[in-house]
């Protein structure tokens, strides 16, 4: 077997290990199957409170709504996949294994956020279903390439926050946090173009704005999303290099003073 | 020839007697506080406690300005009210649950301690805690969201204000208690919390939902004391709130009782089939 098949393999294996682990936590449950059909109906509620009830704003919505699950699932999923291998004592031997350690790490992260994609396709049926929504893309060809790139940019940005956040001792506390902020900079239910102007610098650096873009254009915008595709790919590869970057530094260090195993 | 003699020990309160139950109360209480709610560190208490809904007011009244043309001050005042569940809720399901996952439950069930004492002494610190996460996002919204408060009424709206933190902590041991036959009881915590956010008027008028969703919102905590909150902001008096307030503290009164009886019941059942330390 070559090696590029064989690292393909190893990804695949984890991230189909990972998605198999978080289904069998009830958080991840709640966090990927309920909360974006929950955050989908608040949502089209408050539009039709708003009087706003076009098929393009339902489906502005329901894309909204998935992708908040797609981020809640990427944040919590990713944010603690570190600190959950020195938990359960796998991290050493994760690390000294012959496989290198960010091609695992790209695994888990890729695993939590396919499993968050299931997401988008829940609050479209449930808009569908409950809200009369029309399924209509104006761009369907370029839906598939606007997925991926979503997945590859929200993966590679999972795996930043999972060496990022191993830092901090109490990753969930940041999770926490930063749910609500991404949601709302990145344009999940309302248009960055609302949000103050100092926003707007932010909500560029970060995936889900891009990913939202990808999609979101592929279904309801005039012109084809290519430029956001494009963007979800560049950004994809600096949040790489720099996961890795710090992961190296994080492992070493964490070699050099013996604290691999403390939590 | 002097001998020693040992210092008399102070005599055990009579477990049955008022002082054991005070000292179970409130000892028991500050003591559960520190040691179960893990949340209860500078570390997880600001990221969670106080950045947590800082985003959420800050995301829903974005939201639900663009959606409804609203004025943002409606989502921030209902949001900075329904912040306390985090404290409520998630706190309580702490203090009840994690004496399972402590493995502290035997030890706590072997003593004769009062259990009523020992179940609301659980209650107070999370009240408290719980009014001060929303005290300061109702001072958020005041300042950087147009919440506005008229004078002569905010000491109905801080009597609302209490009785809406009482009622959410009420379910949060209801969760608590139910937690203790679940493996884990914050997907139930997670879950009443989004719940609040789409039953009970915190963004989304009850009268805009659907009929069974209105009778859901109702029986919920939240839904008359916010209502309350908000008319008192706008300078209603206790005379028009009171039925209000009291309904409110009477589904808190009912969802504590009922947490309360739900306890002794599985302490009873655990007892019967061995499975107190069960996980």
């Amino acid at each position: 077997m070559t090696e590029s098949l064989r690292v393909a393999r190893l990804i695949w294996f984890v991230t189909w290990f990972n998605v198999k682990m978080l289904l069998t936590s009830e958080f991840f449950i709640l966090t990927t199957f309920l909360s974006p059909i929950i955050f989908a109906t608040l949502a089209f509620f408050l539009f039709r409170a708003g009087s706003n009830t076009s098929g393009q704003t339902l489906l502005y919505v329901a894309l909204g709504a998935g992708m908040m699950g797609v981020w809640s699932t990427t944040l919590f999923g990713c944010g603690g996949a570190i600190a959950w291998q020195r938990w359960e004592g796998t991290l050493e031997l994760l690390v000294n294994a012959p496989s290198r350690y960010d091609y695992i790490l790209v695994g888990q992260t890729f695993g939590a956020v396919t499993l968050g994609f299931y997401g988008i396709g829940a609050t479209i049926v449930w808009g569908m279903l409950l809200f009369g929504m029309p399924l209509e893309a104006t761009f369907p060809w370029l839906l598939p390439f606007g997925l991926a790139a979503a997945v590859l940019s929200l993966g590679s940005l999972g795996m930043l926050i999972a060496t990022t956040f191993v830092l901090y001792r109490h990753a969930n506390a940041l999770g926490n946090l930063l749910e609500y902020p991404i949601w709302l900079i990145a344009g999940l239910l309302v248009p960055v173009a609302t949000l103050p102007f100092w926003v707007q610098p932010i909500s560029w650096l970060l995936a889900p704005t891009w990913g939202m873009e990808a999609i979101r254009g592929s279904a309801t915008a005039s012109d084809p999303p290519f430029f956001a595709i494009g963007m979800c790919l560049v950004l994809a590869v600096v949040y790489y290099v720099l996961a890795r970057i710090i992961l190296v530094y994080v492992l070493n260090k964490a070699r050099r003073d013996a604290t691999l195993a403390l939590q | 020839m002097t001998v020693a003699v040992a210092p008399a020990l102070r005599s055990p309160a009579n477990p049955g007697s008022l002082r054991a139950a005070w000292r179970v109360f409130w000892n028991g209480g500050l003591l559960s506080y520190g040691a179960l709610f893990n949340w209860a560190r500078p570390s997880i208490y600001i990221p969670t406690l106080i950045g947590g809904p800082t985003f959420q007011l800050l995301f829903f009244a974005a939201l639900g300005s663009y959606a409804t043309h609203r004025d943002p001050a409606y989502f921030a005042l209902g949001n900075a009210v329904q912040v306390s569940a985090l404290a409520g809720v998630f706190g309580m399901t702490m203090a009840i649950a994690n004496e399972r996952w402590f493995g502290t439950l035997p030890a706590l069930l072997a003593t004769p301690a009062n259990r009523a004492a020992l179940f609301a002494g659980r209650f107070i610190p999370h009240i408290v805690n719980g009014l001060f996460v929303s005290l300061y996002a109702v001072a958020f919204g005041v300042v950087f969201l147009g919440v506005h408060f008229e004078p002569s009424t905010l000491g109905v709206a801080a009597l609302a204000l209490v009785v809406t933190v009482f009622s959410c902590t009420a379910i949060g041991s209801m969760q608590g208690a139910i937690s203790l036959r679940l493996r884990d009881g914050l997907f139930g915590a997670n879950l009443l919390m989004m719940g609040f956010l789409i039953f009970c008027g915190v963004n989304i008028p009850l009268q805009v939902l659907p009929g069974w969703m209105q009778v859901i919102g109702n029986l919920l905590p939240f839904t008359h004391g916010l209502e309350a909150v908000r008319q008192a902001a706008r300078g209603a008096g206790l005379d028009a709130v009171a039925g209000l307030i009291l309904t409110e503290l009477l589904i808190g009164v009912v969802y504590a009782v009922g947490a309360f009886l739900l306890w002794s019941y599985l302490e009873r059942s655990a007892r019967r089939n061995g499975t107190l330390d069960v996980r």
